[in-house]
């Protein structure tokens, strides 16, 4: 049988360290590759190493000043502008030695992921790397240097000239994305967040619609802090089913942050498992019905390393490659023992997370309620437009 | 944050010979209520406003509706209008608008017409204002109603190199005995302020911990 699906990786994406206190903490690919080699669902020798972005590819999207700021920042020189002007330096992106290159790493792993998908016969591919959607054209925010996903999105316009939907399941709302296509009618953005009212970066509201002839092609469905499973897993299911019929793209880029888990610290999502494992399925499914198998996944945030991402990730390759029966067992002991020595929690022993790890929500009534309504706003364009062609 | 910041300053406007029917039609191109009329100077000389074309519109019942929609503007428009200059603050306007119950303020500059301002426009300020338009994480923090307490705050905001977009100070809803602080912080990451400002029990409404006080 041949395989369907790409495996993208490389040890310099490991390089993107900021510092040893920073939350964002790039050990996680190690922890989920190894999962992933222990319950035997990845071989190492098909691993598709990544590569590192070139300066022409970075400027698909990124600005030349901005670029020559991050390299320069890198080789240690240092200028007021680099914290004001381009958010290098800042408490959440600190400069950190060859921080272009590591950065650029993340990026020529999506760009990987595409060519293997547009030109290498792969149906899906999967660059857990990538996915820094806040990274702005001229500007590092939120721990994202270059937005890979930005990039790897205009690449694909200009080398295969296919419409890219973009669905973003990160706790955060993805911006960067967001606002880089912000006007472009063959770029669909669709971003599931906690509401920008409780949660970094604050935007992401239903009303940003795009601009222009973007007009239409920009969704967002903020979710209540505290929001559970059953109400995110419902707006996800239809808002997804309805974009994607609506836009009918010939390829899906999916950001799957990790970071919409109760664990997470940086986050008031109530996320669990079941999240995590519904998220992929239907992306999945999806993508054979409209875009001919074509899937892109990529990562994202996730600040729960030990328990929350390396489950969270394998089931979405787990998805990908057809091996959700692996979870049928508990996780192996000797991942377990391998890391709980640097595990300042204890480590999950099972696929699945069981009831009661947060306690009750008084207001979840309310709260169901409310992401219902935000739901049926985000989606009125499309049901208007249905309507009118009903009527005429 | 003055007028000038925040004005229209290509303003649709009409010549006072332009007819009813031409001015109705220009403000429902435009999907505007409020259309000021100048002179070949560019001289404010009036205002119309989609209220008071129809308080002066005949009923259908008479037939005497074409005559008015030939009528020129300047027969029906008001001339004792309410204006603001280029320097006002913000507040100011707003204040103005509120006292005067009217919903656009044309700004001039020694009668010339300079630019106008509606509610939407003070709106779009309100976000501005309260940060919300930039990549921030929001801090709410409840304090006694004493001297130094936001420099106190901002000085804890500031030992952790974080910097912030907006601040909002007002009186707690509740009891005057409090203030409220709100900032959005260019910084995705809350956690190490969060945990000095609980050190320093300091009382943070927003984000609310895990502990779940929901």
């Amino acid at each position: 049988m041949k395989e369907e699906a790409a495996f993208i990786f490389s040890p310099e994406q490991l390089k993107y360290k900021f510092h040893q206190d920073h939350p964002f903490n790039q050990d996680r690919l190690s922890i989920t590759n190894d999962l992933l080699f222990k319950i035997g669902a990845l071989n190492p020798s098909t691993i598709i190493p990544a590569r590192m972005a070139t300066l022409d590819e970075l400027l698909l999207v990124h600005d030349e000043d901005y670029v020559q700021a991050v390299v320069g920042a890198s080789e240690g020189q240092f200028r007021s502008s680099y914290r004001t002007t381009y958010g290098i330096g800042t408490e959440d992106t600190p400069v950190f030695p060859q921080m272009h290159d590591a950065a650029a790493w993340l990026v020529g792993g999506t760009l990987e992921a595409v060519d293997q998908v547009f030109t290498n016969g792969y149906k899906h591919a999967l660059n857990l790397g990538g996915g820094l959607h806040h990274g702005f054209r001229g500007k590092a925010s939120g721990f994202c240097i270059y937005n890979d996903s930005s990039v790897a999105i205009e690449y694909i316009r200009k080398k295969y000239d296919a419409r890219v939907l973009y669905i973003d399941t990160d706790a955060h709302h993805g911006d960067g994305v967001q606002w880089a296509f912000y006007n472009d009618p063959d770029v669909c953005t669709l971003s599931f967040h906690e509401s920008g009212r409780f949660l970094f970066p604050g935007t992401g509201h239903v009303n940003e619609r795009g601009h222009g002839e973007g007009l239409g092609y920009s969704f967002n469905v903020p979710f209540e802090a505290f929001t559970e499973d059953e109400s995110w897993l419902l707006a996800y299911k239809a808002a997804i089913r309805e974009v994607i019929a609506y836009f009918k793209p010939d390829v899906i880029l999916t950001q799957n942050g990790a970071d919409a888990h109760y664990y997470d610290p940086l986050t008031h999502l109530c996320g669990t498992m079941k999240m995590f494992q519904e998220i992929p399925k239907i992306a999945h499914e999806l993508a054979h019905e409209y875009c001919d198998g074509k899937w892109i996944a990529v990562g994202g945030g996730g600040y729960d390393i030990w328990r929350v991402v390396p489950r969270a990730w394998s089931h979405l390759w787990l998805e990908m490659t057809e091996q959700t029966d692996k979870t049928f067992q508990s996780i192996p002991s000797s991942w377990i023992s391998q890391w709980e020595k640097e595990a300042p929690v204890k480590l999950p022993e099972e696929w699945h997370d069981s009831e009661g790890i947060y306690p009750d929500i008084p207001r979840q009534k309310e709260i169901i309620e409310k992401n219902e309504r935000m739901l049926l706003k985000a989606l009125k364009p499309i049901f208007d437009k249905q309507n009118i062609y009903k009527n005429s | 944050m003055n007028l000038h910041h925040i004005m229209k300053k290509e303003v649709i406007s009409a010549d006072p010979t332009m007819p009813v029917y031409k001015a109705i039609e220009l403000m429902d191109k435009n999907r505007i209520r409020h259309l000021p009329i100048i002179d070949e100077n560019s001289y404010l000389i009036g205002i119309i406003s989609d209220r008071d074309l129809r308080d002066v519109k005949p009923s259908i019942f008479e037939n005497n509706n074409e005559k008015f929609h030939n009528l020129p503007v300047s027969k029906v428009m008001i001339t004792d209008v309410i204006t603001a200059m280029p320097d006002d603050f913000v507040e100011e306007a707003a204040h103005t608008m509120i006292e005067n119950k009217i919903s656009c303020l044309p700004v001039e500059t020694d009668v010339k017409l300079e630019g106008i301002i509606s509610e939407t426009d003070l709106l779009h300020t309100l976000v501005r204002l309260t940060g919300a338009n930039l990549p921030t994480s929001r801090l709410e923090v409840e304090v006694p109603n004493e001297t130094g307490k936001l420099a106190e705050v901002s000085s804890i905001i500031s030992d952790h190199q974080l910097n912030i977009q907006s601040a909002l100070v007002y009186q707690s809803f509740e009891t005057n005995e409090k203030k409220i602080l709100v900032f959005r912080i260019q910084s995705l990451n809350m956690r190490p302020l969060l945990n000095t400002l609980k050190k320093k029990r300091y009382e943070v409404i927003w984000p609310v911990d895990l502990e779940m006080k929901v």
